[in-house]
């Protein structure tokens, strides 16, 4: 019985992802691409509603309502030298009217959504639209980056309710006694949720499959050709299909989220994927079948939750999350092949990894600045310098995953959140560590270096169990299912109190970490004050000697291995390479530097938090990664000087003031979508490297034909 | 003379079609076998259905006293069952010699810790028969191109080169000769041929009916899936039902024509 009900409340999120899933399969159908900011565009219309409709007293940051604002931010805040030049700054705010009229504001949201929907068709899709599939995940993920951080500047941080309206109103009288259950009462608005859902992916279909335009969506599916048969050009197309797909979003954001959290929003494209697969990513009513029954699957495993046989250390919050990521990693397994099938299309030509000649020299210069740095400058870089030597480690794991092997995993950052996570819960003893502390952790009280081991064994098991999909799931959908992961695993592990102690998800104080009788903590033993001498000296070794091993690992047999297989599987197996070992050893290798890099944040913070593990610093870790160089460990070092709290970027907010997190990963976004569409992804180590030697042999008199010349013979392609 | 590979009743059925219908081929040590068809007559599903690149339906086949059925794709590569693609398949960013020092390193439990910790002394031996595969292939001298930057032609060639690498016992190659000019395929006809001074038997697919009548010791003939003749180049030739085959797909009188003439049925380059 509770079941039951659980089958029926479920129907109002499973509505939401229904109709997410839908606007999902009409951008794939319309340019091939999965949108992983698909989320963030509904998020973004939910905030503008909401702050249309804002009526002073609400919280929020214009009381007034009756503002739109505008999908970007002000370049050019508090720039001193620059304001006193009075340029005019881009305009983001614009007014309309005072408490507009229910109707006025959802056709201005849904402007809205179309808007961005064109935004992301001219700026983005259009120009990536002959670009490798590794481009254009990247160009999605960095817009999803992008939106949501824009969001947090435009609209702040703060959760947003509505009571929604019309039939939809959340506050209406619920329906009593549902099913004969005395004690449940379903929302008057489930039901009109779903039904709703049902009418428009209805609409949506029969769009799709009696007109015209639908009619050469699905022809230019196909070839470009069939759509300029009917008259319509592919590009128009493709164009109108990203409103269609966005305007469903606005929807959605309007309709049926009636909680407007940030960050959480973003995160909803999981189950919409989950929805979608279902409809193998090109069926609407598929999709919208697939949302309502994933959002009642998952209420009946919340339901399930209640009863006494349910194991206590499977919280509520991960029951939830994992159901989508069953569905996703499911669907995709059963459809995946072990080895690509002959004339599979692969991801398409992958940026150069070139092999570091003289490692030690720039380990040296690297450890050289960095000793001068933490003892020279004030106490403020050294806490700059160990954020980026955090940042460094964890994407020199993303340069072997993603970079070498070529597997596109969204979830390393959070294994570095898991690895530091259970080393706190290792190395604990149950009291107080500082007398700051609010909460103390459980735990057996190993020594440090056993308790880190312990976090980073944590890191690889998991990293494996994330790879074995990865033996049949490739390209974007991988990354479909390690963001599903990176869900699961913070609501199922990191937000879970009775594996990770009391104080998981808020906030878990980290031991004073002894490595073989050396105090290695950020937090000065006695004082607790901040003192990084010795912690600094102690991350600049780790990070030494993962950079080392990376650079070996790329120049000796296994990293020929992986770049083989990031090539061509097919090949690698037939020349004797056993894929799906090669591969695991890779998510494992990637996933030990992850758990490193939980380690030195255990040892750097007072106290760590499942925030500080976010998805989405994790995915401005791989923004920046890739604006750095993907492929190289010199990438990774760039990347993490350019992360937020890194070097670059806190260098840049001494002298311009007011750049805030939300900045530096609106202009990362942008740069993750700038680096795809201009160098496929070579990012900034590659390009210096290029231009260099390119200025080289002009000097010599020689032709510079480094980057230019392999683009020239890939069009003959006479194959399958 | 003992049997390398042999296969009996080996059927793939795609979607109801027999791609491979009934197959039985032997090659023996140390010969040198070739298989003609038309195109899509099944022969590169042959290749895929022995080196594990698609499922059998029914059928075995035996490799060196090996049931391949239970083996995965790159074991039976270890075990010097290798194969080149007619849709080329190289590692497209990786050096020619990169391409072949994948297939020709072996790697153990531990090959990560000798790579991290830079203890492999340089091996003579995988140095000898790299040299030695460029050289069969033609391809000395371009060791530090990218394939992408080749012709058609050569990058077929770097495929051969890398199957050699791998120190195979049976090399089963995919049209290699697609894209080489009458001499260049005249030129690589003579370095297989060589092949088996070094204890390599061959397999061969081509469309150059000359390359294929000329260095061949045995031919399969395939249509529809099925083997409908075998026998030496000579019987080939003569063979009514050959003839009838090659008939089917383009008129001319193939019988009179001599073996150079025979070059250019359906040679379109790839699939
Ligand atoms: N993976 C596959 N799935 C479905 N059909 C296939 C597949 N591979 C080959 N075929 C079909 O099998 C037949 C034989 O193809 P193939 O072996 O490539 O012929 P050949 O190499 O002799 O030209 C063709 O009709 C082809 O379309
Ligand atoms: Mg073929």
């Amino acid at each position: 019985m509770e079941l039951i009900f659980g089958l029926f409340a479920g129907l109002a999120a499973g509505s939401v992802f229904a109709l997410l899933g839908a606007g999902l399969v009409i951008a794939y159908r319309g340019s091939g691409v999965i949108n992983f900011a698909h989320g963030s565009v509904a998020a973004y219309a939910a905030f503008t509603w909401d702050e249309l409709r804002d009526m002073p007293g609400e919280t929020g940051i214009g009381n007034e309502g009756g503002s739109i604002y505008l999908p970007w931010f002000d370049p050019i805040p508090e720039w001193g030298f620059l304001k006193a030049l009075h340029i005019n700054n881009l305009p983001v705010e614009i007014h309309i009217m005072t408490d507009p009229p229910a109707w006025l504001a959802m056709i201005i949201t849904l402007a809205m959504s179309a808007f961005i929907g064109l935004l992301m068709h001219f700026l983005v899709f259009r120009p990536l639209r002959n670009s490798p599939m590794l481009a254009k995940v990247v160009g999605s993920v960095g817009i999803m980056l992008y939106l949501q951080a824009v969001a947090l500047l435009n609209f702040g941080a703060a959760n947003r309710a509505d009571d929604g309206f019309w039939v939809f109103n959340s506050t209406s009288e619920p329906i009593a006694n549902f099913i004969g259950m005395d004690d449940k009462n379903l929302p008057r608005s489930t039901p009109y949720l779903a039904l709703a859902a049902i009418i428009i992916g209805a609409a949506a279909w029969a769009i799709y499959r009696y007109t015209r335009f639908g009619l050469a969506t699905r022809a230019a599916d196909e070839n470009e050709k069939g759509a300029t048969l009917l008259g319509y050009s592919p590009q128009f197309l493709a164009g109108l299909n990203w409103v269609i797909s966005s305007v469903l979003a606005g929807l959605a954001g309007v309709i049926f989220l009636h909680k407007t959290m940030p960050n959480q929003l973003n995160l909803y494209v999981v189950s919409a994927l989950a929805a979608a697969l279902v409809g193998g990513l090109t069926s609407i009513p598929g999709a919208i079948l697939g949302g309502l029954g994933l959002g009642a699957f998952a209420s009946m495993g919340v339901s399930a939750t209640s009863y006494s046989w349910w194991p206590e250390w499977l919280p509520v919050d991960g029951v939830r999350a994992f159901a989508p990521v069953l569905v996703v990693i499911l669907v995709l397994y059963f459809r995946g092949h072990k080895l690509p099938i002959r004339g599979t299309v692969g991801l398409g030509r992958q940026p150069r990894a070139p092999a570091t000649k003289h490692p030690m020299v720039g380990v040296g210069v690297g450890v050289a600045i960095a000793l001068v740095m933490s003892n020279i400058f004030i106490s403020k870089w050294e806490s700059t310098l160990t954020m980026t030597l955090v940042a460094i480690l964890a994407m020199l794991s993303l340069v072997v995953l993603l970079g070498f092997l070529g597997q596109i995993s969204l979830v390393q950052w959070t294994l570095a959140g898991v690895s530091s996570f259970v080393l706190i819960r290792l190395a604990s003893d149950g009291t107080k560590v500082r007398p700051m502390d609010f909460f103390v952790v459980w735990g057996p009280d190993l020594p440090d270096p056993i308790a880190a081991l312990g976090g980073v064994i944590a890191a690889v098991l998991l990293g494996l169990l994330i790879g074995i999909p990865a033996l049949r799931i490739r390209g974007v959908q991988l990354a479909v299912v390690t963001l599903a992961a990176i869900v699961a695993i913070e609501d199922l592990l990191m937000r879970n109190r009775p594996l990770m102690g009391t104080a998981a998800h808020t906030m878990n104080p980290t031991p004073k970490p002894k490595w073989f009788g050396q105090y290695v903590g950020a937090l000065d033993e006695q004082s607790n004050q901040t003192d990084y001498w010795k912690y600094t000296v102690f991350a600049i070794i780790v990070v030494a000697l993962a950079g080392i091993f990376v650079v070996n690992l790329r120049r000796g047999i296994i990293g020929r291995r992986f770049l083989a297989i990031r090539s061509n599987e097919r090949a690698a197996a037939a020349a004797g390479v056993n894929v799906a070992r090669t591969k695991m050893l890779g998510f494992g290798v990637s996933s030990f530097l992850a758990g490193l890099a939980g380690m030195l944040v255990a040892y750097k913070m007072p106290m760590v938090t499942s925030e500080f593990f976010s998805p989405f610093v994790g995915l401005a870790m791989i923004a920046f990664v890739y604006l750095g160089g993907i492929t190289t460990v010199w990438g990774a070092v760039l990347g993490g000087m350019l992360v937020g709290g890194g070097l670059l970027s806190e260098f840049g907010s001494l002298h311009f003031e007011g750049i805030t997190q939300a900045y530096i990963n609106a202009v990362g976004g942008i740069g993750l979508v700038v680096n795809a569409v201009l160098t496929s992804g070579e990012g900034i180590s590659l390009t210096i490297t290029n231009q260099a030697k390119a200025l080289v042999a002009t000097m010599r008199g020689t032709t510079p034909n480094e980057g230019e010349k392999e683009e020239v013979v890939s069009t003959e392609e006479v194959n399958v | 003379m003992s049997s390398l590979l042999e296969t009996t009743g080996l059927t793939v059925t795609f979607g109801g079609l027999n791609a491979n219908d009934n197959v039985d081929i032997e090659i023996t040590k140390g010969s040198f076998v070739g298989l003609i068809g038309p195109n899509g007559a099944g022969k590169t599903t042959f290749i895929d259905a022995i080196t594990g690149f698609v499922p059998t339906s029914a059928g075995s086949a035996i490799f060196d006293g090996h049931d391949l059925s239970e083996l995965k794709p790159h074991e039976r590569a270890q075990l010097g069952l290798v194969r080149t693609f007619q849709s080329l398949e190289l590692f497209e960013d990786l050096s020619v010699r990169d391409n072949l020092l994948v297939a020709a390193h072996p790697t153990t439990w531990y090959t990560l810790a000798l790579d991290v910790f830079r203890l492999r002394q340089s091996n003579e031996e995988i140095e000898e028969r790299i040299d030695w595969a460029l050289e069969v292939a033609g391809l000395t001298g371009l060791e530090e191109e990218l394939p992408t930057d080749l012709p058609h032609g050569q990058r077929k060639l770097v495929g051969v080169a890398r199957a050699l690498a791998a120190q195979p016992n049976l090399v089963l190659l995919d049209e290699p000769a697609a894209g080489l000019d009458t001499a260049e395929s005249n030129a690589l006809g003579g370095h297989l041929r060589g092949l088996l001074d070094h204890d390599v038997t061959v397999f061969l697919i081509d469309h150059d009916m000359g390359l294929v009548l000329s260095v061949c010791d045995f031919i399969y003939v395939m249509d529809f899936g099925k083997i409908i003749a075998s026998g030496t180049p000579e019987e080939v030739r003569s063979n009514p039902e050959v003839i009838a085959a090659y008939l089917g797909e383009e008129a001319g009188e193939v019988q009179a024509r001599s073996a150079e003439e025979l070059r250019g049925i359906s040679d379109t380059a790839g699939e």
